[in-house]
């Protein structure tokens, strides 16, 4: 592990400067949609008050002063004080990430569990009709929008059968729903790509050679198989987890979950920059730090990468 | 008129019940509960809990029941007597409000004259951080408190709707030694006042919890404990009423009524909003600064079309600027009238040539803007107006009402927060309101002097005579005036009010037992 130092180093910058980049053009994205102003005050409100709430919010100072202040304020973790709540914007994000996490990892989680042993199992069972029912399955969970499973699952699970809460977030049972709402897509990804990926290796010499050595085939699949097969489906699995954490706006609205995905869309139409600012700077931060993860696995996987 | 309101709301009810259940009366139908928790889902989520912060409706409807006003403004449109018993007129501009003995707020301190004076002076207040009602009461000159049950209001000028002011948002009572021993960030976040419901806990966007106030002077709630459930999507908020989980939930657009009506268990029931829905016009855009252009697209709306087929009958047609259950709505007034070749005469007589009319909606903001707004438009095209719909972010809408920019017409759904013109048509189309876009000496002077006369007879004079104005010139052309709409459990007895607010005190609120 001789260069370890210098790759952490590395990408240690590359973050730092992919988190400035984001806040920057968050920053000026957010100034470009408009003021927040009217949406705060009620329309009879004269133009004293605008003045003053504009004072207030510190929004009538220049733009480049707004952005110094800004900027300096984030070094120090603080994204300022919600327009919409009158509270610290970070501390209002931290309050909804609890949620957030465990409705994205209970979708991984599911995903994974269901996705692998399905790709598997079709690989090995090609064109069986477990295969083609599965993966049939699979087509459907990655093009049918996440509301229409949403609301499906509601309404025919919870309503109809009786099983499941509708919506909110009320300890493990209310968590099924929505989990495999927003893991449909990956489950769906995660578990067409395990199937290419094990048959391709499947079709590998080193498998024949083995078959011919007179291993089980139980052993082919589990220890020579999908090792190999490992590096393209940790990569998918890796993204698709940044999605679930950072794209659960659909399933949480739907489900009424308390989650940072829907308080981003809110923030964004009540044009509360600071809220919009910190999530947005908090879903970066995440995103880099599970992609720094998955190298490390890389490595783990293959020694080629190691190396290079 | 809150006893016509009242009449057309228990034909509608019986209507609903009839069509769920035929030929059985609703109360033999009606379901009995043990229950001794509230379960409510609304459309949005509370952002704040400190009432001089907020005038959105998903807050107040909490708000109110936490804290208690000197008046109360009850369902059926009357102002009652809350946390003063009575209240005169002393002169011209002195209002003398006597306070209810032995109020404690929730944490035990006695409610007095000394926390009319704070509450009053703090929501008037620009230097509170975050101060959103700060309009509300601008007529008030000062507080002044003779002895601990007496709160005496002073007015700039004479204002006969101060005690209608000191009903709604901005004027709720908060304990004055609390609010300046924790501060306001804790205030928000824990409030306490005297109201039917004490606070509990929030997770925001989640669930917000109240109890029972034990001693609440207005009687104890019918139930133990209050959680108020933040479902944005309508599915699943219907969703968890049919299956049992909410208790009642607030918006339930025309079209879902019938799945809540069809379900054995769950009754719609609907108070007619105490407001309008009118196209706002910047009658300084011609060709609509010409009266005669303005009045035949009054005339080309076919509202009872709109009313039957995009409200499925929720709604009637208004007659003039003034709500059905405000005071001084004419109902001697036909609705306004459709009249397809009138509309062709008059654009004819304008001379009308063709120019672009634009209306501009918002999408999903008020209910069924955009289908009215295409509606519309169709209408118009029938009688040759090159009409066109161009829609808008609800952000968007906020900046043109800021910038006074709107290119024709918009979609406005003016609430009558004081239940009296002056508190919606004057408030909004007076010179220099939000939506002053026209003028007319007379219309002026009759606006300003009912304003600040407390004649009610010389009131609805001039309140006449602004009707007959209103109807040549059409500042605001009138759509319909809807019901709004609320699912709830057959076993729960509950009145919603017009105003939009959640009332769950005693004369309110009530589970049947079995």
């Amino acid at each position: 592990m001789r260069g370890l130092v210098p790759f952490l180093a590395s990408r240690l910058l590359r973050a730092a400067v992919a988190l400035w980049l984001v806040s920057t053009v968050v920053f000026v994205v957010m100034r470009l949609s408009g003021d927040p102003v009217p949406l705060l005050l009620p329309p009879d409100a004269p133009q004293s008050e605008f003045a003053r709430v504009r004072a207030e919010l510190g929004l009538d100072r220049p733009l480049p002063v707004q952005y110094a202040v800004f900027l300096g304020h984030v070094m120090r973790g603080d994204f300022g004080q919600s327009i919409h709540f009158r509270q610290s914007a970070f501390r209002v994000v931290l309050g909804y990430l609890p949620a957030t996490f465990e409705l994205g990892l209970a979708a991984f989680a599911l995903a994974l569990l269901v996705a692998l042993p399905i790709g598997v199992v079709s690989a090995v069972k090609r064109n069986s009709v477990v295969d083609q029912a599965t993966m049939g399955l699979a087509l459907v969970g990655q093009s049918a929008p996440t509301f229409f499973i949403g609301i499906l699952l509601i309404l025919v699970v919870s309503l109809n059968l009786g099983l499941l809460p509708t919506s909110g977030r009320d300890g493990w049972h209310s968590l099924v729903l929505p989990a495999l709402t927003l893991g449909a897509f990956a489950m769906a990804s995660i578990a067409r790509l395990t199937r290419s990926a094990v048959l391709e290796v499947l079709r590998a010499d080193y498998i024949r050679t083995a078959r011919a050595k007179g291993v089980t085939e139980a052993l082919v699949v589990v220890k020579h198989t999908l090792k190999n097969a490992a590096v393209p489906i940790v990569t998918i699995t890796g993204l698709q987890f940044g999605t679930l954490l950072g794209g659960a706006v659909v399933t949480e609205t739907v489900f009424a979950w308390p989650g940072i995905g829907r308080l981003a869309i809110q923030s964004i139409y009540n044009r509360d920059y600071p809220i919009v600012q910190c999530t947005v700077f908090v879903s970066a931060v995440l995103f880099i730090v599970i992609n720094f993860c998955i190298d490390l696995i890389y490595g783990l996987l293959d020694p080629r990468v190691r190396s290079s | 008129m809150a006893e016509m309101t009242r009449r057309d709301l228990l034909k509608i009810a019986a209507a609903g019940a009839a069509a769920a259940l035929p030929g059985v009366p609703p109360s033999v139908q009606a379901q009995t509960t043990q229950k001794r928790d509230l379960v409510v889902a609304q459309g949005g989520d509370i952002a704040n809990l400190d009432p001089h912060l907020s005038t959105s409706s998903n807050d107040i409807r909490i708000s109110f029941n936490i804290f208690d006003n000197l008046t109360s403004r009850r369902p059926d449109g009357k102002l009652a007597p809350a946390l003063a018993t009575e209240w005169k007129l002393q002169g011209q501009q002195t209002w003398v409000f006597k306070l209810r003995s032995g109020v404690k707020f929730h944490n035990n301190d006695p409610f007095t004259s000394a926390d009319v004076k704070f509450s009053i002076d703090r929501s008037l207040d620009t230097n509170l951080k975050g101060n959103r009602v700060n309009t509300v009461l601008p007529t008030v000159d000062r507080v002044e408190t003779p002895d601990p049950g007496t709160a005496v209001v002073h007015t700039k000028k004479p204002d006969p709707l101060l005690p209608a002011r000191l009903g709604f948002y901005g004027g709720q009572m908060i304990p004055k030694k609390y609010v300046e021993s924790v501060g306001p960030e804790v205030f928000n976040q824990k409030p306490i006042g005297t109201g039917p419901v004490r606070f509990v806990s929030w997770v925001k966007d989640d669930k917000l919890v109240l109890e029972a106030n034990p001693d609440y002077w207005g009687g104890r709630v019918d139930f133990d404990r209050l959680t108020v459930r933040a479902i944005p999507d309508m599915a699943p908020r219907v969703a968890a009423l049919l299956k049992g989980e909410v208790d009642l939930i607030t918006q339930v657009p025309p079209d879902q009524g019938e799945r809540v009506k069809g379900n054995a268990g769950t009754v719609v029931t609907g108070a007619l909003y105490g407001g309008l829905y009118v196209l706002a016009v910047n009658s300084k855009r011609p060709p609509l600064d010409n009266p005669l252009v303005k009045q035949a697209l009054s005339l080309a709306i076919d509202r009872e079309a709109i009313v039957k087929e995009l409200w499925r009958g929720r709604g009637i047609v208004p007659n003039s600027m003034i709500a059905k259950g405000d005071n001084h709505f004419d109902a001697s007034l036909p609705p306004l009238a459709f009249n397809v070749n009138e509309a062709k005469a008059r654009l004819k007589k304008a001379g009308y040539k063709g120019e672009e009319i634009v209306i501009e909606t918002t999408s999903g903001y008020m209910a069924g803007d955009k289908p009215m707004a295409e509606a519309v438009q169709a209408m118009w095209r029938d009688v040759g107006v090159n009409a066109k719909v161009e829609v808008m972010e609800y952000s968007v809408r906020a900046q043109k009402i800021r910038e006074k920019s709107f290119k024709g017409l918009w979609w406005s759904d003016p609430t009558s927060t004081l239940r009296d013109p002056d508190g919606m048509m004057w408030r909004l189309l007076g010179p220099g309101g939000p939506q002053d876009y026209w003028r007319h000496a007379e219309f002026d002077e009759l606006g300003n002097a009912a304003r600040f006369s407390v004649d009610e007879k010389f009131r609805a004079d001039a309140y006449k005579k602004m009707t007959q104005l209103f109807l040549e010139h059409f500042p605001w052309l009138p759509v319909i005036q809807p019901y709004e709409d609320y699912g709830m459990q057959k076993y729960v007895e509950w009145t919603p009010d017009p105003l939009q607010q959640l009332e769950i005190r005693r004369f309110n609120f009530k589970f049947r037992r079995a």
